[in-house]
C-alpha cells in the first residue's frame, strides 16, 4: 500500500538531477536570447477563469482543459497555453499604452488529452509576445528571435515554416464555401490530404486562377518566383493577395536578419489556434515528432479583453526541444558542481570553517560526514557521478 | 537535408504490407530481406537507398508515425479514422479497397430512420460514433467487439453493426445485408508532420514516383 503513493498520475512526471539541470540551462539560454531583444519577463497565474481559454478565444477545445470550481462556483481552468493570459494581462495593465509592449514568459501548460497515451499532459512553454505593433518589421523580429532561440539551444538543423492564415480564409471566401465545406477542407489541408482537397475542388465550379491557387496549398517550399506567381494569380482576390504580399514583404524584411536558411514559406499552413489572424509559423527539427516552436499573429485577441492591439508571438515547447537535442546527440556543456568535502566525525567545526570560506568566495561545497566503514573510493565515485570538480578529505 | 539519415517505414502486417512492397518494387524500391519467410528480424534495411522497414499491427502504425518513430506508414483508411492521430495523409494507394458500412437484417432498416435509440456492435467505436452522432444525428449505444461482428445481430446483442464490407458474402450467408454506407476505404500513405518538412525532398520524390504506378 505504501508503494502506491510513490506514483505520479498518468501524463505528469518528476524531472530531477542532470535532466532538470539541462532543462534549466536550456531555459536560461533561451531567456538570454530573448532578453537580448529588450523583452521583459511576466508571470501569469497557472489557472484563470475558464472564459480566458473559452471557445470565443479559440485556444484548446474545452474538453481538453482541466476545469474546476472556486468557492463561489466560478469555473476555472489550468492554462493550456499562455498567450491568452498575456493578452488579458496586457489589456489590463497597459490599456493606455500606445508604444509596443514586449513581454516574455516561461511556465507550465496543461492539456487533458487522454487519447494520446505516452504524451505528457504538463509541459513547459517559453515564449515571447510583441503587443501593439502590426508591422512586417514586428513579424520579422519575432521570427528572427525564434531562430536565435533555437540556435542558442545548440540546434543546428531546423526549419521554420511560415504561412498566412488569410490565404486559406481568402480561398474559402472567394470560392464561396459554406461553413461545413470549410471545416472539411480545413481538416483535409491540416492533414496534408491533397488528394482529398483535389476531390472536393474538382467537383466545384471556379475560376482557373483560383483553382491554381488551390493547387498551391500542396507546396512546402515556396521560392520567390512561385510567390510572385501566386501574387499574379491572386490579383482579383484581395484577401489572398494581401496574404501573399505580406509574406513577400516579410521575406524582404528577413533579409536584414540573414536567417533565410532557416525559414521556408508554405501557403497551405493552417494554425493550431483559431485566434491567429495573419502570419503563422511552426518550427521543426529531427528527433521530435511534433513542432518545437509554434507562433503567429493575433490581431483580434486583445480586442476581446478591451484593448485594440495587433500582436504577434511564439512559444517554444521546451520539453520537446530538450528531447530533440538529446536525440540529436547535441553536446550541452554542463558546469562542474564544486567541491565535495568529506570530514571525519568529530571534525565538523573545521569542515564548516573551510566550507564557509569557499562558499563566501562564491564556490559550492557539499558536506558529508565520513562513515568509518566506507572506503575512500566510494566517496570519490560519488563525486565523479555528481560532477564534483574536486574532493577534499578531512580525516 | 541530412544525407546519412534513414527513412523509416511502418507497414501494416499482412496483405497490406505485401501489396505495398509490390507497389514499391515498381518504382525501384526493394527490400530483399523482407521476402525471406523464415526470418525473425524485426527491422529490414535497404542500405543502398538508406531505407528501413518494419512491420506493425495495423492500429499501431499511426502511433509509430505520429511520434516520429517511423517517418512514413502504410495503413488502411479505417485505422486512420479510428485512431484519429495527428499525421499527414498524403496518398491514396488504391489497393485494399472496400467500404465501411452499417449492416444488419433487412427489418433493421426501419430502425435507422426514426432517431430511436438502437444498439450498434462494432470493432470501430470511433467511426460508428462519429457516423451516428454527427452525420445521422441518431443517439445510439455502441458495443465494442473484437471480431466476428456479424454474430451480434444474429444472437440479439445489437440491432445493427458497423463493419468493413469487401464482397458481402459473409453477410449474405448469415442473412444480413448492407443497410447504409459510411465511407469508402483503401490503403493510405501517412507521413509524420516533422518528417514531411525535414525530409521533404525524399518524401516528395517518393510521392511523385508512386502516383503514376498506382494508376490515379
Amino acid at each position: 500500500m505504501k508503494r502506491r503513493i510513490l506514483h505520479t498520475p498518468e501524463g505528469v512526471r518528476d524531472i530531477y538531477n542532470d535532466e532538470c539541470e539541462r532543462k534549466q540551462i536550456l531555459q536560461d539560454k533561451l531567456k538570454q536570447a530573448i532578453e537580448c531583444y529588450g523583452y521583459r519577463i511576466i508571470e501569469t497565474p497557472t489557472f484563470e477563469f475558464f472564459d480566458i481559454f473559452g471557445k470565443e478565444i479559440g485556444t484548446t477545445p474545452s474538453k481538453d482543459l482541466y476545469k474546476f470550481f472556486d468557492r463561489e462556483g466560478n469555473t476555472l481552468a489550468l492554462r493550456p497555453d499562455i498567450t491568452p493570459s498575456i493578452a488579458r494581462a496586457a489589456a489590463k495593465y497597459f490599456i493606455e499604452e500606445d508604444m509596443p509592449i514586449r513581454l516574455y514568459y516561461a511556465g507550465n501548460t496543461f492539456i487533458n488529452n487522454s487519447s494520446y497515451q505516452g504524451r505528457l499532459k504538463e509541459s513547459t512553454q517559453l515564449g515571447a509576445e510583441l503587443i501593439g505593433d502590426n508591422s512586417v518589421d514586428a513579424d520579422a523580429e519575432i521570427l528572427s528571435m525564434a531562430v536565435e532561440c533555437l540556435l542558442a539551444s545548440g540546434l543546428k538543423e531546423f526549419q521554420l515554416s511560415v504561412g498566412h492564415s488569410d490565404f486559406f480564409q481568402g480561398l474559402m471566401e472567394s470560392a464561396g464555401f459554406d461553413e461545413e465545406a470549410m471545416e472539411e477542407l480545413r481538416e483535409l489541408i491540416a492533414n496534408k490530404n491533397y488528394f482529398g482537397v483535389e476531390e472536393v475542388i474538382s467537383n466545384r465550379e471556379m475560376e482557373e486562377n483560383l483553382r491554381e491557387l488551390f493547387h498551391m496549398l500542396g507546396n512546402y517550399y515556396f521560392s520567390r518566383e512561385e510567390m510572385a506567381k501566386a501574387r499574379a494569380l491572386a490579383v482579383d482576390y484581395p484577401r489572398i493577395l494581401s496574404a501573399v504580399v505580406r509574406l513577400e514583404e516579410l521575406q524582404k524584411a528577413l533579409e536584414a536578419y540573414q536567417i533565410d536558411d532557416y525559414v521556408s514559406y508554405e501557403l497551405g499552413m493552417v494554425g493550431n489556434y483559431q485566434y491567429y489572424t495573419g502570419i503563422i509559423f511552426a518550427g521543426y527539427t529531427f528527433g521530435s515528432g511534433e513542432p518545437i516552436v509554434k507562433g503567429g499573429r493575433y490581431d483580434k485577441l486583445l480586442t476581446y479583453f478591451g484593448k485594440q492591439a495587433a500582436s504577434i508571438g511564439f512559444a517554444i515547447v521546451v520539453d520537446q526541444l530538450l528531447a530533440a537535442l538529446g536525440r540529436q546527440n547535441a553536446v550541452m556543456e554542463m558546469p562542474g558542481r564544486g567541491t565535495l568535502l568529506v570530514y571525519a566525525k568529530g571534525r565538523l567545526a573545521e569542515a564548516v570553517t573551510q566550507a564557509t570560506q569557499i562558499r563566501k568566495s562564491g564556490g559550492s561545497v557539499e558536506l558529508i560526514g565520513m562513515d568509518s566503514w566506507r572506503a575512500r573510493e566510494e566517496y570519490e565515485a560519488y563525486a565523479e557521478q555528481n560532477r564534483k570538480e574536486n574532493v577534499i578529505f578531512l580525516d | 537535408m541530412c544525407e546519412n539519415r534513414y527513412l523509416t517505414f511502418a507497414l501494416g502486417k499482412g496483405r497490406l504490407a505485401k501489396q505495398t512492397l509490390e507497389t514499391f518494387e515498381k518504382i525501384g524500391i526493394t527490400c530483399e530481406e523482407m521476402k525471406d519467410k523464415e526470418t525473425r528480424k524485426l527491422i529490414f534495411v535497404n542500405e543502398a537507398l538508406k531505407l528501413k522497414f518494419f512491420l506493425a499491427k495495423g492500429p499501431d502504425v499511426p502511433t509509430y508515425v505520429e511520434y516520429g518513430a517511423a517517418d512514413i506508414g502504410v495503413v488502411g483508411k479505417d485505422t486512420i479514422l479510428e485512431e484519429g492521430r495527428n499525421l499527414y495523409e498524403v496518398l491514396d494507394l488504391g489497393f485494399g479497397a472496400c467500404r465501411m458500412c452499417v449492416c444488419g437484417p433487412s427489418d433493421a432498416k426501419e430502425r435507422l430512420k426514426h432517431h430511436e435509440l438502437i444498439r450498434v456492435a462494432t470493432k470501430y467505436p470511433r467511426i460508428a460514433k462519429d457516423y451516428f452522432y454527427n452525420k445521422k444525428h441518431q443517439t445510439v449505444e455502441i458495443i465494442k467487439l473484437n471480431g466476428s461482428i456479424e454474430l451480434a445481430p444474429i444472437v440479439g446483442l445489437s440491432e445493427v453493426i458497423v463493419d468493413i464490407v469487401e464482397t458481402g458474402s459473409t453477410l449474405r450467408e448469415n442473412g444480413l445485408g448492407v443497410l447504409e454506407e459510411v465511407c469508402p476505404l483503401s490503403a493510405r500513405m501517412v507521413v509524420n508532420q516533422v518528417s514531411m518538412k525535414m525530409e521533404h525532398e525524399r518524401i516528395a520524390k517518393l510521392i511523385t514516383d508512386l502516383k503514376p504506378v498506382i494508376g490515379k
